[in-house]
């Protein structure tokens, strides 16, 4: 069952032309583009956490267009590999706007930011850290500290960060390889329901700064509260100004000089993109109507999978619904967009509207069938 | 992009001013850039980092070339490795030399130098002396039978396409490069942020030179002071040249100059005691 799954019946008339004219303009599947919903996301974060330089999570969805988008918006950009960083450096992206956050990286890796410009690094262990001597008179280190988070739905802090114990030790070991550890930074984790995690992180890295600080010859000065700013997949009208205020509250506690740092993906970008499928094939089995569409899990709701996410969806058709499942196209079983839905009767050609798909939906897109991908359309 | 910031230290950059972007490419994960700013005139810079501007190249092309040629006296075939802004080659062609093959790696940046920049090379890169070869400065000093009374490594940084011009591999096949007695000097960093390549230079050079050390120049725009200058060779006495003999040499090739003199060749093996410090601390 699909519980939690928002589903929309019928559209207002000048949405669905909208959609269908875009279809007949440049076919199916669609990845819709709308640089002001973006735009209109990246000031209200902005606004709700004032001080904090926004630095966008490429990997959420590395497009040259949102991305383009985001730099007239003069935002910094948070990058994790060579391929990233290529694609910044083809937009005329100044590696000064960018930190590089993979806390593991090859010496190539480390070569190929600083080349670009990066000259920020992520690391949570003593052996990352030796890696950047060589480059120890040019950089700046952030110790990445974690914090478990039951609550996150894809848990960052397992796979990264050094427990807060050791935070004092690494920094003592940094000093003496000759390498500036600058600050902390922390992940609580993606689409988080609320900002305990963050405001808890906060208070632990403010303690953590105050104690380090009393003992180390160049005093931590930067914050990286890191992302897990949530999209809202339910459509419920998520307020991202409170949703921030417990996080503003942290934050004041913080010295006034120190710098603070963000990197969004997902709440930026996510509302921004909506998916346009068609229905291609229908049957009906067991009193069930399948309806085949042209993207599913292995294309544009790759995200369902990877990312355990849950997009709202939305059929132009109103009527009275039955027991319904969508299909994506590739030959595979588990390619189910959504099981067990209430839908109108659709026919073969109508279209199905996917919202809140930016982040993390093209991202992980795979080739599987070699089925063509959905096409990404910017609104102009 | 109306500014341009330098990438090459996190916690600290200098910015200039673009007036006007004369040049722009970006191929091979390389970003190279030659504009115009008022105090400056044109800057060429690469992968974020300032490489030279036409306010101030003299110090350094007047500094790598003269100080090797004045001392050694009767330097007839001089290699430069790199310097495809043209700078060094016009320094050096100012000297009554038989020949200077200059080995640059890629031709885009001599054509777009020529083009851009072209108070550089100033019409160097026309004189008959000139041996340009376009390839690879470390696979040249390795496979070339040829020998050289000077050699120039103007090269970018370490990290990026000069990376091979700072190994030890490079140092020895350099010395097999040169005559007897000849110099081998190299562009090594600002000191005071870049303690390291001063350190690593020293350790990877010195073994193969009886004479093996540092020579400073500041150039403004290399933001930090001091620029050291790496120098090696064989010959002891030549970093002691006493001053009327590098009156009498420059005399006698009537040169002009805006930094170099006799003076300055004489005071520029002063290091500062933090070079020094650090060069003992290495050590």
């Amino acid at each position: 069952m699909d519980d939690n799954r928002r589903i929309l019946i019928g559209a207002t008339p000048q949405q669905a032309s909208s959609w269908q004219a875009l279809v007949e303009e440049f076919g199916s599947p669609l990845l819709v583009f709308d640089p002001e919903v973006l735009k209109k996301q990246y000031l209200d974060l902005l606004h709700a956490l004032p001080g904090v330089e926004l630095y966008y999570a490429v990997k959420a969805h590395p497009n040259t267009q949102i991305v383009q988008a985001l730099d007239e918006l003069e935002s910094g950009f948070d990058v994790a590999s060579a391929g990233e960083m290529d694609m910044l450096m083809d937009l005329k992206i100044s590696g000064r706007r960018t930190i590089h956050t993979h806390p593991v990286k090859k010496d190539k890796e480390i070569r190929s930011a600083l080349r670009f410009g990066a000259t920020t690094f992520v690391v949570d262990n003593l052996d990352e850290l030796k890696k950047l001597v060589p480059y120890r008179d040019r950089i700046g280190v952030l110790l990445r500290v974690t914090f478990r988070n039951q609550q996150a739905v894809v848990d960052l802090s397992r796979k990264f960060g050094c427990d807060a114990g050791e935070v004092a030790g690494i920094i003592t070991a940094a000093e003496q390889l000759g390498l500036h550890i600058k600050g902390l930074s922390f992940h609580v984790g993606s689409q988080c329901n609320d900002a305990s995690s963050h405001v808890e992180a906060i208070e632990r890295c403010r303690q953590l700064m105050q104690e380090v600080n009393l003992s180390c010859s160049t005093p931590l000065s930067t914050l990286d509260i890191g992302g897990g700013f949530p999209a809202d997949y339910t459509l419920s009208g998520l307020d991202i100004e409170s949703f921030c205020a417990p996080i503003r509250k942290a934050l004041d506690k913080l010295p006034e000089d120190i710098h603070l740092l963000a990197e969004p993906g997902r709440f930026l970008i996510a509302p921004a993109v909506i998916s346009i499928t068609t229905v291609t094939g229908k049957s009906s089995r067991n009193g069930i109507f399948w309806y085949y569409l042209d993207d599913g899990v292995y294309g544009s709701y790759s995200g369902q999978i990877f990312d355990h996410a849950s997009y709202p969806l939305q059929v132009l058709r109103e009527g009275e619904t039955r027991r319904s499942i969508l299909a994506g196209p590739t030959c595979d079983s588990i390619d189910v967009v959504a099981e067990d839905i209430q839908l109108p009767e659709l026919d073969i050609g109508d279209l199905v509207i996917g919202h809140q798909m930016g982040a993390y939906t093209a991202a992980t897109k795979t080739r599987f069938n070699l089925l063509p991908d959905a096409s990404f359309i910017c609104l102009a | 992009m109306k500014h341009f910031k330098e990438t090459l230290y996190d916690a600290v950059a200098q910015e200039f001013r673009i007036d006007k972007l004369y040049f722009e490419s970006k191929t091979d994960h390389q970003h190279l850039m030659i504009f115009h700013n008022a105090l400056l005139g044109r800057v060429m810079t690469l992968d974020g980092i300032v490489q030279t501007t036409e306010a101030d190249e003299f110090i350094y092309h007047e500094m790598m070339t003269h100080v090797p040629m004045f001392a050694h006296g009767s330097a007839n075939r001089v290699l430069i490795i790199g310097g495809g802004d043209g700078g060094m080659l016009r320094e050096v062609l100012k000297h009554p030399v038989e020949q200077v093959t200059q080995v640059e790696i890629d031709q885009a940046v001599v054509d777009m130098a020529k083009a851009y920049l072209p108070n550089h090379s100033a019409g160097a890169y026309d004189d008959p002396r000139l041996n340009l070869v376009i390839g690879d400065g470390m696979d040249f000093v390795r496979d070339s039978g040829e020998q050289f009374d000077v050699i120039i490594s103007d090269s970018t940084d370490p990290i990026g396409p000069g990376e091979a011009l700072f190994t030890e591999n490079f140092y020895s096949h350099a010395k097999q490069r040169l005559t007897t007695g000849g110099i081998l000097a190299t562009q090594n960093g600002v000191p005071i942020f870049q303690p390291d390549e001063l350190i690593t230079t020293g350790k990877r050079m010195s073994p193969h030179f009886e004479d093996m050390g540092f020579y400073c120049a500041p150039v403004p725009t290399y933001y930090g002071g001091f620029m050291a200058f790496s120098w090696g060779t064989d010959n002891t006495a030549l970093r002691h040249t006493d001053i009327t003999t590098l009156q009498a040499r420059i005399a006698q090739t009537a040169l002009k100059t805006k930094y170099y003199n006799a003076a300055i060749h004489q005071a520029c093996f002063a290091l500062p005691q933090y070079m020094i410090d650090t060069l003992n601390k290495a050590s």
